[in-house]
């Protein structure tokens, strides 16, 4: 294979320009995947908007044609997967580059990441992995979300994760750190109910109670997605696949946090086995309905 | 343990043999807690997910190479590639670029000799897709140089531009794989192909280019100038015709803007 010694960057097409963000008037929104890119132009979609992972568009490619064309039609919010703000180690400044670029064509509403890590020295382990809740951790952690919210000029979203690995040196529980994370770097928390639904299982903690501790000044955006469960050893495994609807406890949780919070805007997630584009946006209509029968309870309360 | 040291263990579990996790080093084991689900299951979670979402991206990268070699080989290959070659970065649009050397080490697929090679034209149009947009060259623009300059004039190719030759009929053996049918044979010994990939209507293509053609876009791309990219090619192939090659690829926006 051969070709472009000699290649330079210039003379990019320029994508937009876009309006300016606006936080949906829609509150529920689907991740843009590549099979349903043609299907997403083309139909007439009830969603306030659109999530995509800005590492699949850095550096440009066929894929931008499709995010620019969708961004015409929907708000944005870009969900990364890829800065490993929980590493021991400094965020790589290539990859806020390229973020970057895209924020600036793209004006998301929402930037967000994970309170996890995935690179190690030479490595990078393409998951999102567990850290100690310890003081050391937030103050790595915290380092590295300013660092990104300084290059970026805004503050981020970052999400509690699925986890499988708990740690004896734990000096708090997932909740108060991030909590704590937050306070400490003005970032907002972007909840994720089947990531909690998740970890609870798997740790045997309270799901409910997690919400209960969130401090609802932090929250500014929602996550839901399927996972699966796995016989192991003497008991179940629950496993974050992004694969399958949400399931019923996962949708209980919502509505406890849509009561808690209020509404922020909501994602459903579907990565691996992505079905038809009628089946997510059928998710999508679930959700719409719990805020609506909430927002109902509420109206009901407010008249008694 | 500092999260410093953490990292790197946990880091160092992950990328060693599967049979390790069933053992954890006693340090990690200690740091780590465990209950009805054991210690080897939740660190196989995180295992199965690093090694199965960077085999499925391979996958895609390299479907003719899993067609020819069927989905267990390509999963056991692709592990080995993963363990000894994890990603370096956090985007991965480029990842699996080196499996066709890979590939040329790996003892288990050395019965198959044209493997490297499809590896190869499968990462060009990976590559191929991922490319920045980029401007042509058109018609006008090279009508404005003027003449006396010409020879001296450099043209690059587009970004998502790459050339790819083989002793073997590497687009042959991609359309056999995908029009599989079990009682049909592909001669391997129907000669080579120099093929050009890019990108057309959003996806790539691929066109097998005659060879003094390919020659002198490789020329082009190398940094010759028009009249030095002429003069090597005029060499090997005398009819080489400069004008209907340029023409060719001046309607396909082959050539980068000046």
């Amino acid at each position: 294979m051969t070709g472009h010694t000699i290649h330079t960057n210039e003379a990019v097409h320029t994508y937009g320009p876009f309006p300016p963000a606006s936080r949906p008037s829609e509150p529920v929104g689907i991740g843009l995947r590549y099979p349903h890119y043609q299907e997403v132009l083309e139909t007439d979609l009830e969603l306030g908007w659109l999530e995509v992972h800005p590492e699949n568009y850095f550096g440009g490619g066929a894929h931008r044609h499709f995010l620019s064309e969708a961004r015409k039609t929907y708000n944005l919010s870009l969900h990364a997967v890829g800065l490993s703000l929980g590493s021991d180690e400094p965020v790589s400044e290539e990859h806020l580059r390229g973020f970057k670029e895209l924020i600036d064509i793209y004006q998301p509403f929402n930037v967000s990441d994970h309170a996890s890590w995935s690179a190690s020295g030479n490595a990078h382990l393409n998951d999102l992995l567990p850290m100690p809740y310890t003081q050391e951790s937030l103050d790595k952690l915290a380092r590295n979300i300013e660092t990104t919210q300084e290059y970026f000029g805004r503050t981020i979203l970052v999400e509690n994760p699925s986890t499988y690995l708990a740690f004896e040196g734990n000096e708090m529980h997932e909740d108060e750190f991030m909590n704590r994370i937050a306070e400490m770097t003005g970032c907002g928390i972007l909840l994720d109910l089947n990531n909690i639904y998740v970890q609870a299982h798997n740790h045997g903690y309270d799901a409910w109670s997690y919400i209960d501790t969130i401090d609802a000044r932090h929250v500014g955006e929602m996550h839901l997605a399927g996972h699966i469960e796995q016989d192991a050893d003497d008991g179940v495994i629950l496993i974050d696949t992004h694969s399958r609807p949400v399931k019923g406890d996962v949708w209980d949780l919502y509505a406890h946090a849509v009561r808690k919070f209020g509404v922020a805007p909501t994602l459903i997630e579907w990565d691996t086995d992505i079905p038809d584009l009628k089946t997510l946006v059928g998710e999508a209509d679930k959700a719409r309905a719990i805020i609506a029968d909430i927002g109902a309870e509420s109206l009901a309360h407010a008249a008694e | 343990m500092q999260l410093n040291e953490f990292q790197e263990r946990f880091k160092a579990l992950m990328l060693d043999n599967p049979k390790a996790l069933d053992t954890p080093p006693e340090e990690l084991a200690q740091f780590c807690k465990a209950d009805s689900i054991t210690l080897p299951t939740r660190l196989k979670v995180y295992r199965n997910n690093i090694v199965g979402s960077l085999t499925d991206m391979l996958k895609t990268t390299f479907p003719t190479i899993e067609a020819l070699v069927g989905e267990q080989f390509f999963e056991m290959l692709a592990r080995s590639f993963i363990l000894q070659h994890p990603p370096s970065k956090g985007v991965l649009s480029h990842y699996g670029d080196g499996m066709d050397a890979f590939i040329k080490e790996f003892e288990l697929a050395k019965s198959l000799p044209y493997l490297p090679d499809i590896a190869t034209y499968e990462i060009a149009k990976n590559h191929s897709y991922h490319a920045a947009d980029d401007l042509p060259l058109t018609t006008e623009q090279l009508a404005a140089v003027p003449i006396e300059d010409l020879d001296t004039l450099h043209i690059g190719l587009r970004a998502y531009v790459f050339l790819v030759a083989s002793k073997y009929p590497l687009t042959a053996i991609e359309e056999f794989c995908k029009n599989k049918k079990t009682d049909e044979t592909l001669n391997l010994d129907q000669g080579g192909e120099s093929l050009m990939v890019f990108r057309s209507s959003l996806d790539t293509k691929t066109d097998i280019l005659a060879k003094d053609e390919f020659e002198f876009l490789r020329q082009l791309s190398e940094g010759a100038s028009l009249g030095e990219a002429t003069e090597t090619v005029l060499s090997h192939h005398p009819d080489f015709n400069i004008q209907a090659v340029l023409q060719k690829h001046l309607a396909l926006e082959t050539f980068r803007a000046l």
